[in-house]
């Protein structure tokens, strides 16, 4: 019975520090903090937005070929050293972003896990303001993570984006998620 | 309407855009205008070849994907037989839509309303108790209407609204020697990969239409992080009007190509040694147009009036890793007079290695796209034109938007007497003689004149127009 609940409790305290983590990488992209949030990126990082297709009978289907990101360590680090220059216009003055991470999942018994690894799924809902103007938009989408516990904290080791629209209501994709 | 009877709104809005044109001008409240949108869709776009996709996406028998021409949504759609067809999504009962999905694969589509369904073909094969309720219907009389035209060149297929009209072979002209060169150079051809990307702007059309008929003044402003970040190099992405490069704007049957390359050499595009070696072809392109591609870095373009492309070299995701192509093809589609679609496509040599085909989408993802380090600078950049243009101060104020570069008194700008291909290309690509060449296309059709009333004459040389 103890035991029962010793498990019990370590888990939810995994649990708790995944969210934590989750909340505080939504902050510093918030906060456009890239370089912050970049130092969470693991040296050998996945990181997939898949086009989402529109199909008769299915409720959720991928593109195998088609993607918007498909980013390993050094491509995404270029895309966030992109915003240091002063003509990446597209963020000058940076979008308003506010992320909402919910319905967060945490299982630490999947196969294909290492030590010390997480499969992370979380539900994310980002608001956009833009611009001198009181229009708005949002994108929505799943994330599967995997992280990776580190001394202090978390880094990403895998992240898979599944935005749920199909065709885009944005400028363009300026902001990482 | 016939061409006769203009209305005066319009008849006052061409005298406007005459009397800017003749200047290189052209007024900025022409970037959000409703009157005119909807005269842009009833002269332009229901008058033109208008791309909608490209074979490879339909590859087997039932393949479909919905399209779109301005407002009006088609099903393309190979049939049993493997014809390629374009359908009117519209049921011939009582109009509604019957293909709800983007993609997919079906031998027959299934009205939701009252259960009439039609093959792939557009014939329609079923009218729920017809015996009783539509005893007289004919039933080759209710197929799904189709385009009246449809024509493939190339495997990249384009449609018309008009019965009549130039055929798409005339209508692309001399410009396809240059698009050959993109489509041909690899044997086997050039394929897309996956998916369009596919997202809604609220920018005029024309600003993007613009933009790729041969703005190569705005890149390494536009552009600077890609340059500040090494992710291009210096030729591809560097300034207009270095003279270090071989620069040329090509004007060819009223399309344009930008072009940068260097002379004498085996550029390639920057294809690597073994793309070029093992699938790079002769057999299928002239001397000419062998020597355009070998001297090439990059190409950007357009085929009016809302189609667009890129092939460049010389670029890469990160700039610990070596550069590679991409080559990728879009349109723009106008939506209303702030708003339009915008559709891209990757393509990729069809015989290359699954690798390199990858590396290559990932170039083009990198660069252009809704996420390409190129592009997500340039939409803002089209819709805050689009905003400049709504309100009463263009109009009232007469603003001009200037597109005089090149013109005689602004640049030295020399026609090359010793240019291998068909058209004119300007030694200098300090010129915005192309945009001139979208505008006065664009005023042509508008007028209910032919287009290439306005495509014959070096539009730089303004004596000779
Ligand atoms: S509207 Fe299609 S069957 Fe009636
Ligand atoms: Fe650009």
């Amino acid at each position: 019975m103890l035991t029962d609940h010793q498990a019990d409790i370590e888990s939810l305290l995994v649990e708790r520090s995944v969210e934590q983590f989750l909340y505080y990488e939504a902050e510093l992209l918030d906060n456009r903090e890239l370089h912050e949030w970049f130092d969470h990126i693991a040296d050998d990082i996945s990181y997939r937005m898949p086009r989402r297709l529109m199909r008769e009978n299915q409720a959720s289907a991928f593109s195998e070929q088609g993607y918007y990101f498909n980013e390993d360590y050094g491509s995404l680090k270029a895309r966030v050293e992109r915003f240091d220059s002063e003509y990446a216009w597209a963020e000058r003055p940076p979008t308003r972003t506010r992320r909402h991470v919910t319905n967060v999942s945490v299982s630490e018994d999947d196969d294909s896990l290492d030590d010390g690894e997480l499969h992370v799924e979380s539900n994310l809902l980002v608001y956009l303001s833009r611009g001198d103007s009181e229009a708005h938009t949002f994108y929505s989408a799943r994330r599967i993570d995997t992280l990776r516990q580190t001394d202090e904290s978390f880094e990403i080791a895998d992240r898979e984006i599944r935005l749920d629209q199909t065709v885009l209501d944005t400028d363009n994709i300026s902001i990482f998620l | 309407m016939a061409a006769g009877d203009i209305p005066n709104s319009t008849a006052q809005t061409l005298q406007a855009a005459r009397e800017s044109l003749d200047e290189g001008l052209f007024p900025l409240e022409f970037f959000h205008d409703e009157g005119l949108h909807d005269l842009e869709m009833e002269r332009i776009f229901a008058q033109s070849w208008v791309f909608i996709g490209h074979e490879s996406e339909i590859p087997e028998p039932g393949d479909y994907a919905q399209r779109y021409i301005g407002d009006d949504t088609f099903i393309f759609v190979r049939d049993e037989s493997g014809e390629i067809n374009l359908l009117f999504d519209s049921c011939r009962h009582r109009g509604t839509e019957v293909c709800r999905a983007e993609q997919g694969n079906t031998s027959h589509f299934r009205c939701p309303y009252h259960g009439w369904t039609y093959k792939n073909n557009g014939e329609a094969a079923g009218i729920p108790q017809k015996s009783k309720a539509f005893k007289d219907l004919d039933r080759e009389e209710y197929g799904l209407a189709h385009v009246p035209r449809l024509e493939t060149y190339e495997g990249l297929v384009f449609a018309s609204l008009a019965e009549e009209g130039p055929s798409l072979d005339e209508w692309l002209g001399d410009f396809k020697w240059y698009f050959d060169v993109h489509m041909k150079l690899p044997e086997g051809g050039m394929e897309v990969i996956g998916e369009p990307h596919r997202w809604v702007v609220d920018a005029n059309w024309k600003t993007i239409a613009d933009n790729f008929n041969g703005d190569s003044y705005h890149t390494a402003w536009a552009h600077g992080s890609v340059v500040d970040l090494e992710l291009g190099g210096e030729e591809t992405v560097g300034h207009a009007g270095t003279g270090e490069s071989l620069d040329r704007h090509i004007h060819c049957d009223g399309h344009t190509t930008s072009m940068r390359g260097f002379e004498g050499e085996d550029v390639f595009l920057t294809y690597p040694d073994e793309i070029v070696e093992d699938l790079f072809t002769k057999d299928d392109l002239s001397e000419g147009q062998w020597e355009l591609a070998k001297q090439a870095l990059s190409f950007t373009g357009a085929i009016f009036p809302n189609f667009g492309f890129l092939h460049f070299g010389d670029t890469t995701d990160d700039p610990e890793k070596d550069v590679a192509p991409f080559f990728t093809i879009r349109k723009w589609r106008p939506i209303g007079p702030d708003q339009m679609e915008l559709w891209s496509w990757g393509l990729a040599p069809k015989n290359a290695p699954e690798a390199f085909k990858q590396r290559m989408y990932k170039m083009y993802t990198s660069n252009f796209g809704p996420t390409g380090n190129f592009e997500q600078d340039d939409v803002p950049i089209w819709k805050s034109i689009t905003e400049a243009a709504d309100g009463q101060f263009a109009q009232s104020q007469n603003l001009q938007l200037n597109y005089q570069m090149g013109l005689e008194w602004m640049s030295e700008m020399d026609i090359d007497d010793e240019w291998l291909g068909p058209g004119f290309a300007y030694t200098e690509n300090l010129e915005e003689g192309g945009m001139r060449l979208f505008h006065e296309q664009w005023y042509e059709m508008l007028a209910g004149n032919d287009r290439t009333d306005a495509t014959g004459s070096p539009i730089n040389v303004t004596e000779d127009r």
